[in-house]
C-alpha cells in the first residue's frame, strides 16, 4: 500500500483567552503545533484539546462554514475559525472569543443571551423565494427550498462598534432578521418585526458602519437589511402621518 | 452576571433625531459651504480685519445667513455628540436627562451667538 | 506550552459581560471601509464641535472693538495656525461628505453600495482639499 503523501508542517504559536466561570479576570496561555498549510484555526485548537490542555473550551460542529459554531476573533478580527487557514495569519494566532456576547469559558460565549433579541424578530428559517441557480434536482423533487443566509454565528454582533457599547442596541443579527421578514413574511408578522426594530436602540442606533456585512461569514448583509428597515419604518409613519406611501403590511 | 441585551424603546424612537441629523446636515453643506467662501476664500488675506467685518455685516442677508448658520450647526453639533452618549445605553429616565441638558446648552449657545452678532451689527 | 490545568472546572458563576465599550469604536484591528468612516465621522466630528465651541469664543473680541481682534488677525494668519486651518478643512470635508453617504444609505438608498459611495465621495473631498490646501497657503 503507497504511504499516504504527507505535506510539510510548520510550528505555528496559538495565543488562546483563557477563563473559566468563576475566574476573576482572563489571561492568554500559549500553544506551539505543527500545522500543515492546509489547516485552519479550528484544527489548531482541536489539536491543542487533543495533545495539549483537554480543558480547552471552544464551540464547533460542521468544520465547513455551515452550522456557524466556531466564530471566534482571530487576530482581532471576527471569523469563522473553521474557514480561517493559518497559513493566511502571521506567526502568532491570537484567539479571543467573540466580543459584545456574555463569556462562559475560554472561547465559548453565552449563546442564550445573542438568541435573545434574536428570536423576538420571528423570521422563519425556509426560504421559499430562491431557487438555487442552476442546480440540479433528483428525481421526483420540484422545488427547492434553501434555509435563511443567516447561520446565526454572532460574528456581526462581535464586529459591531455600537453593540459593543450600547447594551440596548439590538444588534445587527437580530435586525437582519428582522429585516428578512419585511422582505418575506411567510406568515410571519409584518408589523411586530417592524415594531420590534424600529427604535433609537434599534435600527437608528445603527451609525452606518457595515462592519457587520463585512464580517458575515455568510452573505447575510445585516448592514442593508438595517438600513431597509429604516426605509420601511419611514415609509410606515408616513403613511400613518400622511395616508400616503406603501402600507407595512 | 448574565446580560440579557434589552433592545427597542418605544416604538420609533430614534427616527426624528436621524431625520433631525440629515436635515441640519443637509442645511449645513449649503450655509457652512457659504460661510467659507464668504469669510475666507474669496478675501485675499483669508480673513476680514475689524473694520472689514463691520462693513460685511451691515448687510442683512448676511447676518441671517450668519445666524441660521449659528443655529444649525448648533443643532448638528449637540445631537452628534448626545447620539454619541447615548451610544453608550443609558436608561430611559437618565436619556431624558442627557437631552435636556442638550437642550440647554444648545439654547445658550445662540443666544450667546445671537447676543455676539447684535453686539457686533450695533458698532457698525 | 503552558496552560495545563485539570479538566472539568466547575462552574461557579454565569456568564460574564465583555463588550469592548467605546475603545472598539476607533479599535483599528480588522476594520473595514465602513468601520473607518465611522471613526473617522465620530472623530471629526468632536474636533468640529471643540472648534465650533473655540471659534464661537474667539469672535468675543468682535464685540470688543477692533485692537483685540485685529492683533488676533496677525496671529491667525502665521503658518503654524494655517497648517491648522487645512486640518479643519479636513475635517469638515470628511465629516461632510460622509455625511452624504450616511444620510443616503440610512434612508436605505445605495444600502449595497456604500463602500464605493464612499470612496467617490472621498475622492471628491481629496481633490476640494487639495485646491483649498492651494489655497490657504496662496
Ligand atoms: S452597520 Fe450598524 S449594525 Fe452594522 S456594524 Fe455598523 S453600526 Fe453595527
Ligand atoms: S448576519 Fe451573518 S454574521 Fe450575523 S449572525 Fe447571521 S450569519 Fe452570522
Ligand atoms: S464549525 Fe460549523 S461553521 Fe465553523
Amino acid at each position: 500500500m503507497a504511504e499516504p503523501q504527507t505535506t510539510p508542517t510548520r510550528p505555528v504559536r496559538f495565543r488562546v483567552h483563557r477563563r473559566k466561570a468563576g475566574d476573576s479576570g482572563g489571561r492568554y496561555d500559549s500553544f506551539e503545533v505543527q500545522l500543515d498549510e492546509q489547516r485552519t484555526v479550528l484544527d489548531g485548537l482541536v489539536a491543542i484539546r487533543k495533545e495539549q490542555d483537554p480543558s480547552l473550551t471552544f464551540r464547533h460542529s460542521c468544520f465547513h462554514a455551515s452550522c456557524g459554531t466556531c466564530g471566534m476573533r482571530v487576530n482581532g478580527a471576527d471569523v469563522l475559525a473553521c474557514v480561517t487557514k493559518v497559513a493566511d495569519l502571521g506567526p502568532t494566532v491570537t484567539v479571543e472569543p467573540l466580543a459584545n456576547i456574555p463569556l462562559v469559558s475560554d472561547l465559548v460565549v453565552d449563546m442564550g443571551a445573542f438568541y435573545g433579541p434574536f428570536s423576538r424578530a420571528g423570521r422563519p428559517l425556509l426560504r421559499e423565494s430562491e431557487l438555487v441557480p442552476g442546480s440540479q434536482r433528483a428525481e421526483g423533487i420540484d422545488v427547492l427550498t434553501r434555509y435563511e443566509d443567516c447561520i446565526e454565528c454572532g460574528i456581526c454582533v462581535s464586529a459591531c462598534p455600537l453593540t459593543g457599547s450600547d447594551p440596548r442596541y439590538a444588534g445587527p443579527a437580530a435586525l437582519c432578521a428582522a429585516g428578512r421578514v419585511i422582505e418575506e413574511p411567510r406568515d410571519a408578522d409584518r408589523l411586530a418585526a417592524l415594531r420590534f426594530a424600529d427604535g433609537s436602540h434599534g435600527v437608528w442606533r445603527c451609525h452606518v458602519a457595515y462592519e457587520c456585512t463585512g464580517a458575515c461569514p455568510s452573505n447575510a448583509d445585516p448592514g442593508a437589511h438595517i438600513m431597509r428597515l429604516r426605509r420601511a419604518a419611514t415609509a410606515d409613519r408616513f403613511r400613518r402621518w400622511f395616508g400616503v406611501g406603501r402600507a407595512a403590511r | 452576571m448574565s446580560v440579557q441585551p434589552t433592545p427597542t424603546d418605544e416604538p420609533g424612537g430614534g427616527a426624528g433625531a436621524f431625520l433631525g441629523q440629515v436635515i441640519s446636515g443637509a442645511a449645513l453643506l449649503v450655509l457652512l459651504t457659504l460661510h467659507m467662501i464668504a469669510q475666507h476664500f474669496v478675501l485675499p488675506e483669508g480673513l476680514r480685519d475689524y473694520a472689514s467685518v463691520i462693513e460685511w455685516v451691515a448687510n442683512p442677508i448676511v447676518v441671517v445667513l450668519e445666524l441660521s448658520f449659528l443655529a444649525f450647526v448648533t443643532w448638528h453639533a449637540l445631537l452628534g455628540l448626545r447620539a454619541i452618549v447615548f451610544d453608550y445605553g443609558f436608561s430611559p429616565s437618565t436619556e431624558r436627562w442627557i437631552t435636556r441638558t442638550f437642550v440647554v446648552i444648545g439654547v445658550v449657545t445662540v443666544v450667546y451667538g445671537t447676543w455676539l452678532m447684535y453686539a457686533i451689527v450695533s458698532a457698525a | 506550552m503552558s496552560g495545563q490545568r485539570p479538566a472539568a472546572p466547575v462552574a461557579t458563576a454565569g456568564p460574564v459581560e465583555r463588550r469592548r465599550g467605546w475603545t472598539g469604536w476607533f479599535d483599528p484591528r480588522g476594520r473595514r471601509l465602513g468601520g473607518w468612516a465611522f471613526a473617522l465621522n465620530r472623530l471629526t466630528g468632536l474636533g468640529l464641535v471643540a472648534y465650533l465651541y473655540l471659534h464661537l469664543g474667539v469672535l468675543f473680541l468682535l464685540s470688543q472693538g477692533p485692537d483685540g481682534w485685529d492683533a488676533f488677525v496677525d496671529v491667525a494668519l502665521s503658518p503654524p495656525i494655517l497648517v491648522m486651518d487645512v486640518v479643519l478643512i479636513f475635517g469638515m470635508l470628511l465629516h461632510g461628505l460622509n455625511g452624504i453617504r450616511v444620510g443616503l444609505v440610512g434612508y436605505g438608498m445605495v444600502a449595497t453600495r456604500q463602500g464605493a459611495l464612499f470612496v467617490g465621495l472621498m475622492i471628491i473631498g481629496a481633490i476640494v482639499l487639495l485646491a483649498a490646501t492651494l489655497r490657504v497657503f496662496a
